[in-house]
């Protein structure tokens, strides 16, 4: 949206000086930023116009592979019926409804539109001594208590503490709370991890 | 074994397909770094062995920084290696010897009913107007009216085009909006089983049918019939055309036959966008014919009547004799 009001703006600065041609040409501009805009962009290697790509999105095919010319026409086109009764109110219906919330141009082009989260970040390395656990866990409850570790450098200090200590028990410290329970949690995160 | 382990033993390989991907992104010819082309067999076997390891990584609840990793890669080289060759020149070709025509064709049942729903309306209306002139105030207002009696008037300037405008140019870029914007409604209004498709079919040939009656009556039929009659091959035929595929797609939702709803929407869809390529191109032929050639006054009507025969005969021809033979 901003991208085509910028462009947009630029146009205008520019048409205002080239008369009849530049009225035309604006005409044409309008018409294409409105049909043509998203097929040009969902079909470069991003699948996603400028506005879905900085929030993540990106247009594909149902089965996995990036959307096709003829899918991504009809998509765009089924937009218009999309947008009726009024401000998008059968897309609204439609993606209430579904489980797949899909719109109806998504529905009869046969694609997604899919949140692509950026990869979690590595578990830093950090000085806490790995610590062998006090008890064995299962494959699930390591990886929480690994899940926690990663966690931890974005959480406060205090929201770690009340965290580790429901983990209490894994370094033998049932029960009990504070840095100190804290340390030796993500310690045994760090054992889990595979340091020694 | 330990996640630190298994992203140990397997780093290596994981970073060499994503240099190959990042290349292979930048061009399908790219080149290693040795020079040589890239093999492809490489790019599969590292893809396969990726896919491994990001089932055995969720197995095991390793954690999210390596499976999240590995859905990266596996989701990249997915979309790189089947992705479909659908641009280029050899396909551009093929839609416009075989796809397309054949495309046409294919929907020819629907073709007569959009036809039908189009053309009666026009007809009536036209007939309507012409014996009963006052009747053009249902389809618009009188200024409106009066507009279109100017535009076509012996004292116009240029055929067709209201005072405001300055030039061709203007009218080119406006019918180019106007008219891809009204096919585009005709395709996709198709989607409440027909209706859309229907009604507009029927409201833009009534309106176009009440203004061609009118200016019959006011006695300006020759300059008017002599503007619209070469770039109608083209402009009427491809909202017919895209009115057909929003029926395509009514039909497809309403009587599914052996699909699910779903499926057979999505199949009609998928036909249709052939015939919204042709449809896009045949608009902007009449867009440049309807801008410069129709409305140059200095040439003599007969001449525009034998012009608009060729392209009519084109047209048609193109669309029920191209691509028959095998290819």
């Amino acid at each position: 949206m901003l991208v085509k009001l910028a462009v947009l703006y630029v146009f205008e600065m520019a048409a205002v000086f080239a008369g009849g041609i530049g009225v035309a040409l604006n005409i044409i501009l309008f018409f294409a930023l409105e049909w043509l805009y998203p097929v040009a962009f969902e079909l470069t290697r991003w699948g996603a116009t400028p506005g879905k790509r900085s929030l993540g999105l990106r247009v594909i095919m149902d089965n996995g592979l990036p959307v096709t010319p003829a899918a991504s026409l009809t998509r765009n086109l089924l937009r218009a019926a999309d947008f009726l009764p009024l401000l998008y109110g059968f897309a609204v219906v439609s993606m209430l409804l579904r489980r797949d919330s899909k719109r109806l141009g998504d529905l009869a082009a046969a694609t997604l539109v899919v949140y692509q989260p950026r990869p979690a970040a590595r578990i830093p390395d950090t000085d806490i001594a790995p610590l062998a656990p006090a008890i064995a866990l299962a494959p699930r409850d390591q990886a929480a208590v690994i899940a926690l570790a990663a966690r931890a450098p974005r959480l406060t200090a205090a929201r770690v503490d009340e965290l580790a200590a429901l983990a209490g028990a894994v370094s033998g410290n049932a029960g009990q709370s504070g840095p100190e329970v804290t340390r030796r949690v993500l310690g045994v995160a760090q054992w889990f991890l595979g340091r020694r | 074994m330990t996640p630190l382990q298994f992203e140990q033993s397997h780093q290596q390989e994981w970073n060499e397909l994503q240099t190959l991907l990042a290349q292979l992104h930048k061009s399908v010819r790219a080149r290693g770094a040795d020079g040589e082309p890239i093999a492809g067999e490489r790019v599969a076997t590292l893809y396969r062995r990726a896919c491994e390891q990001l089932a055995l990584a969720r197995a095991r609840a390793y954690p999210a920084y390596l499976t999240d990793r590995l859905e990266q890669l596996t989701s990249d080289a997915h979309q790189l290696i089947y992705q479909h060759a659908e641009l280029g020149w050899s396909r551009l070709k093929r839609m416009v010897a075989y796809d397309f025509p054949r495309a046409v064709r294919a929907q020819s049942a629907y073709l007569w009913v959009a036809l039908a729903v189009f053309a009666v309306p026009t007809l009536v209306l036209g007939y309507a107007v012409y014996f009963r002139p006052e009747l053009i105030l249902t389809v618009v207002d009188s200024a409106t009216a009066a507009s279109f009696q100017d535009m076509y008037s012996e004292s116009a300037a240029s055929i067709g085009r209201s005072r405001e405008a300055q030039n061709d140019w203007v009218m080119f870029g406006f019918y180019i909006a106007n008219n891809i914007g009204v096919a585009f409604q005709c395709f996709a209004s198709g989607l409440f089983a027909g209706v859309g498709s229907l009604f507009f079919l029927a409201f833009n040939g009534a309106y176009g049918g009440a203004i061609a009656g009118y200016l019959t009556e006011k006695g300006l039929g020759a300059t008017f019939y002599s503007f619209v009659v070469t770039h109608a091959a083209f402009e009427l035929t491809a909202i017919v055309l895209s009115g057909a595929a929003g029926l395509r797609l009514g039909h497809a939702l309403l009587v599914p036959g052996r699909y699910t709803r779903l499926q057979s929407l999505v199949r009609a869809a998928k036909e249709s966008a052939v015939i919204i390529y042709g449809v896009i191109a045949m608009l902007l032929i009449a867009a440049a014919l309807e801008a410069f050639w129709s409305s140059a006054k200095w040439m003599p009507p007969l001449m525009k009547y034998g012009v608009a025969a060729i392209c009519w005969i084109a047209v048609l021809s193109y669309l029920t004799l191209q691509g028959r033979s095998a290819r």
